[in-house]
């Protein structure tokens, strides 16, 4: 089933990939090292003495044993990472290219969607799925395993893009799930305010927010020709033209657009990258994560 | 070498070319619907280019081409300057069958009859006698100057004319042998005379009795003729006249003349011939007129410039006398016939206008294989079935 998600080429380079979170580390501004706050946790690191405060249950009974004073023993501290995949599902994402009919934008965004659970579930973090279309969302709460990755492609193969992107009081239930410092990535087109309000105020609410924007060939180069009767299809509108009259015009305010985009993602602190339905899918896991694998190895 | 059009007002149908330019102009108003989620940023250009442009290039230039061509046919384009020089043979009725199908078997270039229109010479053998040398003169009026010619005729050959057969080239004479033709028999005319003569002209009457007496046939019994006063009526079925009257010639006799007669009038009769030509016909030894001819509706007048009487003219007394009033009304035919070798023709310098070279067969086929092209372009399983 999730063989239709996930190309075999992509999936081939998901071994290399590796997917963290800058905020893990209580650390603010701590740089690449990761965690060594130590703590509650499954793997020993050191015992110390008790301190008033400490938890009558985390000492060492057998070792007040053999030594009449109380230790505490001490674990190098656990910190799953969890991530949340958010899939625009709206009707502009059903949009593909004339020379690729059969590969949407949809289509790009659950393969991307499917890579990065099954990267996260591989590094036995928390992988959360949420469908936002036809005013509403789907949503697949955080958890660990394979189970829940197979419950978040089976997820995947049902979506279909449909009506427009949900605001305001619908999306209420993601604020009750996705908490403080968790990881989410947000793949769709941008288009939309409301989206990107979305996103500005996950990353103000202390969330790590990603953004993953897809864009069709037709976008980036606008290659129409001839006369066309435009469509939008969340709103209905058309507008007819001539395909080489419009180009210059629009690929100038597209631009202008994408830069003011990026600026806007960029003073909220979310890492964005673009994909265009031509170019390797792994390519903007590469971007955005790289940086992580990175920090792992050190 | 120059091209010609021989009707270059029929370019005006290249007015035409308008149609296929139109059909494949008129597709090209539809939009195709895409889908296309960035609109926002799109803006209707404020003054929307409508650029000409036609769909099918292949099929719009193929159907221009078709159109013109046939403009160009209907044209009649010829080509000067570019002779042809496929040797001619031409056969003349009357050349036996078994030479005509041996030539029609292993002859070289055009294989023709010598007959009018020029039948090639896998068609039937036309009627004989054709006029071979206005035939053979007209061929070489039209064939290129480097034609080469080459006639057949049979040994004894007919359907000559009084003049020598000089042409502007060397031509191969062959004479073939043939069997002895039977003479064609001349249908001895009718020699029947009607005579309408005044008062007191009983000696012209007897003159004349005596000419059409002394051309009767050994044999043959007596010649019709009438004589009779002027007011009598004018029998049909007749064709010779001769009116010795004075005074004008009445409408009804004029009219029977115009409808094909011919008649002597005598000296004093007066007919009305507004711009005709006479021409002398008869002179005495002196070299004065004594009878002038002109036409007069499809029949003839001959005028009379002395009376008939020996006395005024000694030459009715000649005995020849009757042989020049038969050849007054009906002149002996030219002798047509001769013996092959004896009229070959001869080379004058003499140079016609190269005939011009007609291009309308060849662009036929031009337009027949374009306009199968076409069908296949417009029909062809690609188009999507847009025929």
């Amino acid at each position: 089933m999730d063989d239709d998600l996930l190309p075999p080429s992509l999936r081939a380079r998901l071994r290399e990939l590796r997917i963290g979170s800058r905020r893990i580390s209580p650390l603010r501004g701590g740089g690449v090292h990761r965690s060594r706050d130590r703590g509650a946790g499954l793997e020993f690191s050191q015992y110390r003495g008790y301190e008033p405060g400490d938890e009558p249950r985390r000492i060492d009974w057998k070792l007040y044993a053999r030594s009449d004073r109380f230790f505490v023993r001490e674990a190098e501290r656990d910190s799953p990472l969890t991530a949340w995949v958010l899939l625009d599902a709206s009707a502009s994402m059903a949009q593909a290219d004339e020379s690729r009919p059969q590969w949407t934008r949809l289509d790009a965004g659950k393969a991307l969607a499917a890579a990065i659970a099954e990267v996260v579930v591989r590094q036995g973090d928390h992988i959360g799925l949420a469908v936002l279309r036809d005013g509403a969302m789907r949503l697949a709460p955080a958890a660990p395993g394979a189970r829940q990755r197979d419950r978040v492609l089976l997820e995947l193969h049902g979506v279909e893009a449909r009506g427009v992107f949900p605001a305001g009081e619908r999306l209420m239930p993601l604020w009750a799930r996705i908490g403080a410092d968790e990881l989410v990535v947000f793949i769709g087109d941008c288009f939309d305010e409301a989206c990107i309000a979305l996103a500005e105020r996950l990353a103000g609410a202390r969330r790590e927010v990603v953004v993953i924007q897809l864009l069709t060939v037709a976008e980036r180069d606008f290659p129409f020709d001839d006369g066309r009767m435009f469509r939008d299809p969340e709103t209905g509108d058309t507008l007819p033209g001539d395909g080489r009259a419009l180009r210059e015009g629009f690929l100038a305010r597209f631009g202008d657009a994408q830069r003011a985009l990026h600026a806007r993602l960029d003073a909220a602190g979310i890492r964005h990258a673009v994909h265009v339905l031509d170019e390797p899918l792994e390519r903007p896991l590469r971007q955005l994560f790289a940086n992580d694998a990175e920090a792992a190895g050190a | 070498m120059n091209l010609v059009l021989l009707l270059p007002a029929a370019l005006g149908a290249l007015l035409a070319l308008a149609i296929p330019l139109l059909i494949h102009l008129s597709r090209r108003q539809q939009y195709r619907p895409t889908v296309f989620a960035a609109l926002r940023w799109l803006r209707a250009s404020p003054k929307p280019r409508r650029r000409v442009r036609f769909d099918e290039w292949p099929l719009l230039l193929v159907r221009l081409l078709l159109l013109a061509l046939i403009a160009l046919w209907l044209a009649r384009p010829v080509l000067h300057g570019a002779p042809d020089t496929t040797p001619w043979t031409v056969v003349a009725p009357g050349v036996p069958d078994g030479q005509v199908r041996q030539l029609a078997g292993n002859g070289e270039g055009e294989l023709r009859w010598l007959a009018a229109g020029f039948p090639p010479l896998s068609q039937p053998a036309p009627a004989s006698p054709q006029p071979v040398a206005s035939l053979l003169r007209q061929l070489d009026a039209e064939l290129p100057g480097g034609a080469a010619l080459r006639v057949v005729v049979p040994e004894r050959l007919s359907g000559l004319d009084g003049g020598p057969l000089q042409l502007s080239r060397e031509v191969e004479w062959h004479v073939v042998p043939a069997g002895d033709v039977a003479p064609r028999q001349v249908e001895a005319a009718p020699r029947a005379l009607v005579v309408r003569h005044a008062e007191g002209q009983e000696e012209a009457v007897r003159v004349l009795r005596a000419a059409v007496l002394a051309l009767r046939e050994p044999g043959g019994g007596e010649p019709a003729f009438e004589a009779a006063a002027v007011d009598e009526p004018l029998p049909g079925g007749m064709r010779r006249l001769a009116w010795i009257a004075p005074g004008p010639l009445p409408d009804a006799a004029r009219r029977w003349i115009e409808d094909g007669g011919a008649a002597l009038l005598g000296p004093g009769t007066g007919l009305e011939l507004a711009d005709a030509e006479w021409r002398a016909v008869w002179r005495d030894d002196d070299g004065t007129a004594l009878v002038e001819e002109a036409a007069l509706g499809r029949g003839r007048v001959l005028r009379l410039h002395r009376p008939l009487r020996p006395a005024d003219m000694p030459q009715l007394l000649e005995p020849s006398f009757p042989h020049r009033l038969q050849a007054l009304f009906e002149p002996p035919p030219m002798p047509t016939r001769a013996f092959a070798q004896d009229v070959a023709p001869v080379r004058i310098d003499v140079a016609w206008p190269a005939a011009p070279r007609a291009l309308q067969p060849w662009l036929a086929v031009l337009v027949a294989l374009l306009a199968l092209l076409e069908r296949w372009l417009a029909t062809s399983p690609r188009r999507g079935g847009r025929a």
